[in-house]
C-alpha cells in the first residue's frame, strides 16, 4: 500500500530541536503549575460556599477585567482582588474548579491570583489579612502583568459588555516569552489566553429561501410551527464578534419568534391558543401587503403546572471545555433547577469518553444535592453522544411521570453524534422515544464546532426546542423567563395550512419556515410530526402577498390560461368572495393523538390601513423579519436599508422590560456597519 | 518501594513516575517533563509548523500537564496520553490563530499574521507538511500521528480518542483532500 501513497513524503521528516531556553521556560512552567496544583489540593473544605459560587465568579470576572484594563488603579484593584480570589479559594478548595485534563484554565485572573500567594506564603494559610499585604506587594511589582490582563481574550464573563468588543492579538504566548524573566523570579504563572471559539467548523443546513408563489396555481402553503430561536442567538454572536453571519444559519422564524410579543391569548386552557391575523402594507414595497399571522398560547398557571421529570444530558467532552460552554451550562443550569419545584425530578447523565450517570433521579426538594453535582461535571475526553443518549433515556423511563412533562435536556456544543449510528438511526430513536412520552430539548453552547443541523434535527424530532445560548442573559431567557414554555407543552403537533383566494391574491411569500414546509396533504395526516408550543409561547408567521392586479406581480398571467381565470372569478362573486385567504391551524393536544382544528377566515375586516397603524409588536416582528431577510440577501429586501429597520424598531420598541429589543436594534446597526464593508 | 519498581537500565519508567508524580512528588513530575520535553516539541511542530510556536505549544502542554497529571489514570500509555494533550493543546493555538486572521479579515485591517512569517517551503516533503497543516483538524492530527510519529491505526485511534476505522477515514479524506491542495501550488510554484 505504500508504493503509490502519497503522504509517504511525510515520513522520517527530521523535527528542528527545541532552544535551550524555550526547554528551561517550559520546564519551570510545569513546576509551577504543578505546585500550584498539588499545595491547593489539601486546602479548603469539600462543600462549603458552593451555592453562590458559579454566579458570582462570572460577576466577579467581570468586575476584575473591567477594574483591570485601567492600569493607573490596577495596583489598588489588586487588593480586593486577591482577598477574594483568597477567599473563594478557601471556599471552594481548588482554584481551578472541576480537574482539567488538557484543557485550559477558567478565568485567567483567578488563576494567577491564587499562584502568587503560593510563592510567596507557600504553607497553608487561614488568615485573609496578611495575605492581602503580601499579594499587593507582588502585584505592584508585576505591573506589566496588570496590563496583560487587560488585553486577555474574553475568558469568564459571557456577558455582553465583553463579548461585542473585538480582543487584541493573541497577545498570551507572546507575551510570555517576553516576560519570562521577570516571571521566573516572581514565580507568577503566565496566563493563558482562551480559546472561546473557532469559526470554521459550525455545520449548517443550506437551504433556499422560499420562493414567490402564484396563487392560481399553488393556492395552499403548509408548514409546521417553529418556536425554536437558536439561530436569533447564534446571528447574535457572529455580529458581536464582528463577522456577518452565514446566510444558512439565519432562519427568519427563528429570529422573529424570539421575541415575546404581546399577542392575544385565549382565555382558557380548553382552548390552546388565539389567533390574530392581519393585513398591513409592506414597509418595503409599496405595492404588497403582509399577511401577519399571530398565535399565542395559553398561560398555564404555576398552580395548574404538571410534575416535570428532567434529565439533564451534559456533554462534557474535551470541546466543552471552553469559558463559553460549561461553566455557562452550569450557570445555566443552576438558574433552572432554582425554577424547578419540590416535586420535580431531575438527573444528569453526562457523556464524554463514555456516558456515565452524575446523578440518579434526586427530588427537586434536594436541591443542594442537585447544584453539588453540577458543579462536580468538568471536561475530557472525546464524545461518546449516542450511549449517553440512550441511558438518558433509560433514567427518563425510570422516574417517568404519568401525565406529566418527561424531557431530555441535551447541552452540547455540536459534537454530539460520534457513536457508530448514523444521524438518521439518532432520529429514528429519538422519534420512538417521542411516541413513549419522553420529550427531548436541545440547547447549543459554544461556537466552533457547532451542529446546528442536528440540533435542529434533534429538538424537531424529539417534539423540543432549539436553543443557542451563548450568554448568561441568553440562559436566563431561555430557563427562567420562558422556563415554562420551554418545558410544559400546551399543543403539539402544530401545523398551519393557508389558502391564498386567487380571486384577491395573486401571488405569495412565505418569510421564513424554509426547514419547516410540509406537504399539502401532511396537514390532515396526523401521523406526520410537526412543531410544539408551550405555555405563553407566542409564534408568528408572515405571508408578503401581492394583490390581484398589483405592479409588484413578479409572474405575468398566462397567455393561454384564460379559463383558469373563471374559477377565480366565481369565487370572488361566491360566498367566500373578497376573502384574502383562510387560515387553518391543527393541533394536538399534549396527551391525545387526533389533532383538532382551528378555522379563521382572512377578510378585509382584518386589514390595517396603513403600517403605522398596525400594533407596535406587529411593526416590530415585521422589522425583524426584514432584518432577518437582509442577512439572507433576499431580492425582495434588497433595496430595503438597515436605516429604515431602524426607524421601525425603534418606533415600534415598546417597553421593552428585558431588554431584547434594544439588543435587536444594536445588531441592526452592527450588521449594518460590517455589511457595508463587505 | 523502589527496588522493585525500577526498570532494567536502572530508569524508572513513565508509568511509574506519572503514578507518584500524580500522588505529590515533585521530583517524579519534573523527572518526567524533562525526559518527555523533546517528544512534547516535536509533536507540536509538527502540527504547527513553526519553531516559535511550537515552543508555545510545548509550553502550554507543560503548564496544563502540571494540572491534568492528576488526573492521569495509567489506563493508556503516558506517551498516548500525552499525544491527546499536546493535540488539544497544539489545536487550542491553532484556533487562536485562525480566529485572529477571521478577525481582521472581518475588519480589513492588515495584521501581521502567525502564519505570515511561515517558513518558505522549498522541498517537497515541506510543501507537503504545509499542505497537511491546512487540513481540517481530525485529518491533520490523524495524519501527523500516523505519517509524522509513526503510529499505527490503532495507536493513534487510541490517542485520538477515536474509533480505529474513524482514523483510517480521516486519512483517507486527507490524502483526497492533499491531492486537491498540492495539484494548483505545484503548478504555481515549479
Amino acid at each position: 500500500m505504500n508504493e503509490n501513497d502519497p503522504l509517504d513524503g511525510l515520513r522520517g521528516r527530521p523535527a528542528p530541536q527545541p532552544t535551550r531556553e524555550a526547554r528551561q521556560r517550559a520546564l519551570e512552567a510545569a513546576l509551577r503549575s504543578y505546585d500550584e496544583n498539588f499545595s491547593t489540593a489539601p486546602q479548603g473544605s469539600p462543600d462549603g460556599k458552593r451555592q453562590t459560587g458559579r454566579i458570582s465568579e462570572i460577576w466577579r470576572g467581570l468586575m476584575q477585567r473591567k477594574l483591570a484594563a485601567t492600569p493607573a488603579i490596577a495596583g489598588l484593584v489588586a487588593l480586593p482582588i486577591a482577598g477574594y480570589a483568597a477567599w473563594h479559594l478557601m471556599g471552594e478548595g481548588s482554584p481551578f474548579g472541576p480537574a482539567l485534563e488538557g484543557g485550559t484554565p477558567p478565568p485567567v485572573t483567578e488563576t494567577q491570583a491564587p499562584a502568587r500567594q503560593k510563592e510567596a506564603a507557600p504553607a497553608p494559610k487561614p488568615e485573609v489579612a496578611e495575605e492581602r499585604e503580601i499579594d499587593l506587594s507582588t502585584q505592584l511589582a508585576a505591573r506589566p502583568e496588570a496590563d496583560q490582563l487587560a488585553a486577555q481574550p474574553n475568558a469568564a464573563a459571557p456577558v455582553e459588555a465583553m463579548r461585542s468588543a473585538p480582543m487584541p492579538a493573541p497577545a498570551g504566548t507572546r507575551m510570555v516569552r517576553g516576560l519570562s524573566e521577570a516571571q521566573s523570579k516572581l514565580s507568577v504563572l503566565p496566563p493563558e489566553p482562551m480559546p472561546p471559539e473557532a469559526v470554521s467548523q459550525d455545520r449548517l443546513q443550506a437551504f433556499d429561501t422560499n420562493p414567490v408563489r402564484s396563487a392560481l396555481e399553488s393556492p395552499v402553503s403548509t408548514f409546521s410551527i417553529d418556536v425554536d430561536t437558536a439561530s436569533y442567538s447564534y446571528v447574535r454572536s457572529m455580529l458581536k464578534s464582528g463577522v456577518m453571519p452565514n446566510p444558512d444559519s439565519v432562519r427568519v422564524e427563528e429570529m422573529i419568534n424570539y421575541f415575546p410579543y404581546d399577542w392575544k391569548g385565549p382565555d382558557a386552557a380548553a382552548t390552546p391558543f388565539n389567533t390574530t391575523v392581519s393585513v398591513m402594507p409592506t414597509p418595503w414595497n409599496e405595492h404588497t401587503q403582509l399577511m401577519h399571522v399571530a398565535i399565542k398560547g395559553y398561560d398555564v398557571q404555576p398552580a395548574q403546572q404538571p410534575a416535570a421529570n428532567l434529565v439533564f444530558l451534559i456533554d462534557t467532552s474535551g470541546s466543552m471545555n471552553a469559558p463559553d460552554k460549561l461553566p455557562l451550562l452550569k450557570s445555566a443550569f443552576r438558574l433552572l433547577v432554582n425554577q424547578l419545584s419540590d416535586a420535580d425530578t431531575v438527573s444528569i447523565v453526562t457523556y464524554a469518553g463514555s456516558a456515565g450517570v452524575a446523578l440518579e433521579p434526586t427530588k427537586g426538594s434536594d436541591r443542594a444535592k442537585i447544584l453539588a453535582a453540577l458543579d462536580n461535571l468538568g471536561a475530557e475526553g472525546s464524545t461518546a453522544g449516542e450511549a449517553g443518549l440512550k441511558e438518558a433515556y433509560r433514567l427518563a423511563e425510570s422516574s417517568f411521570v404519568k401525565d406529566g412533562v418527561n424531557r431530555i435536556m441535551l447541552a452540547t456544543d455540536g459534537d454530539f453524534n460520534v457513536g457508530p449510528s448514523s444521524d438518521e438511526e439518532l432520529k429514528t430513536l429519538i422519534e420512538a422515544k417521542r411516541k413513549d412520552g419522553v420529550f427531548l430539548s436541545v440547547f447549543g453552547f459554544g461556537r466552533g464546532n457547532l451542529n446546528d443541523q442536528l440540533m435542529q434535527t434533534i429538538a424537531q424530532n424529539g417534539n423540543g426546542t432549539a436553543a443557542y445560548i451563548d450568554t448568561l442573559a441568553e440562559a436566563e431567557k431561555v430557563l427562567v423567563q420562558e422556563s415554562r414554555a420551554t418545558l410544559f407543552p400546551i399543543a403539539k403537533d402544530v401545523k398551519i395550512q393557508v389558502e391564498f383566494n386567487p380571486a384577491v391574491v395573486s401571488e405569495y411569500r412565505l418569510i421564513g419556515y424554509e426547514t419547516r414546509a410540509l406537504k399539502r396533504e401532511d396537514f390532515n395526516n396526523d401521523r406526520v410530526d410537526a412543531g410544539e408550543i408551550g405555555s405563553g409561547h407566542s409564534v408568528t408567521a408572515i405571508y408578503e402577498i401581492t394583490p390581484k392586479g398589483s405592479p409588484a406581480q413578479m409572474m405575468d398571467d398566462l397567455r393561454y390560461g384564460a379559463g383558469t381565470d373563471k374559477p377565480a372569478g366565481d369565487a370572488a362573486a361566491g360566498a367566500h368572495g373578497g376573502e384574502y385567504a383562510f387560515v387553518k391551524i391543527r393541533y394536538k393536544l399534549p396527551g391525545e393523538d387526533a389533532s383538532r382544528l382551528i378555522e379563521t377566515p382572512v377578510t378585509k375586516a382584518n386589514e390595517v390601513a396603513s403600517f403605522g397603524q398596525a400594533s407596535a409588536d406587529q411593526r416590530f416582528s415585521v422589522a425583524v423579519a426584514a432584518f432577518g431577510q437582509k442577512l439572507r440577501d433576499t431580492d425582495a429586501t434588497a433595496s430595503f436599508d438597515y436605516d429604515r429597520i431602524m426607524e421601525i424598531a425603534t418606533a415600534a420598541r415598546g417597553s421593552d422590560p428585558f431588554g431584547y429589543r434594544a439588543e435587536f436594534l444594536s445588531l441592526v446597526r452592527l450588521a449594518s456597519a460590517l455589511d457595508g464593508k463587505r | 518501594m523502589m527496588a522493585m519498581t525500577m526498570a532494567d537500565d536502572g530508569v524508572a519508567p513513565d508509568g511509574l513516575l506519572a503514578a507518584r508524580a500524580r500522588d505529590g512528588d515533585r521530583a517524579a513530575f519534573a523527572a518526567l517533563v524533562e525526559r518527555h520535553y523533546d517528544f512534547i516539541f516535536r509533536v507540536a511542530f509538527r502540527l504547527t509548523g513553526r519553531r516559535d510556536a511550537a515552543e508555545d505549544v510545548a509550553q502550554d502542554v507543560c503548564v496544563r500537564l502540571g494540572r491534568a497529571i492528576s488526573g492521569y489514570r495509567g489506563g493508556a500509555a503516558f506517551t498516548t496520553w500525552l499525544y491527546a494533550v499536546v493535540l488539544n493543546a497544539a489545536r487550542d493555538a491553532l484556533r487562536r490563530s485562525s480566529r485572529e486572521a477571521v478577525r481582521a479579515h472581518a475588519f480589513g485591517t492588515h495584521v501581521a499574521l502567525f502564519s505570515a512569517d511561515a517558513a518558505e517551503p522549498d522541498d517537497p516533503a515541506e510543501a507537503l507538511w504545509a499542505a497537511v497543516r491546512e487540513l481540517p483538524d481530525k485529518q491533520r492530527e490523524a495524519v501527523t500521528l500516523v505519517y509524522g510519529e509513526g503510529l499505527s491505526h490503532a495507536e493513534a485511534a487510541e490517542a485520538l480518542g477515536i474509533a480505529e476505522p474513524t482514523v483510517s477515514w480521516h486519512v483517507h479524506e486527507a490524502k483526497k483532500r492533499l491531492k486537491a491542495l498540492l495539484r494548483p501550488a505545484g503548478d504555481e510554484r515549479r
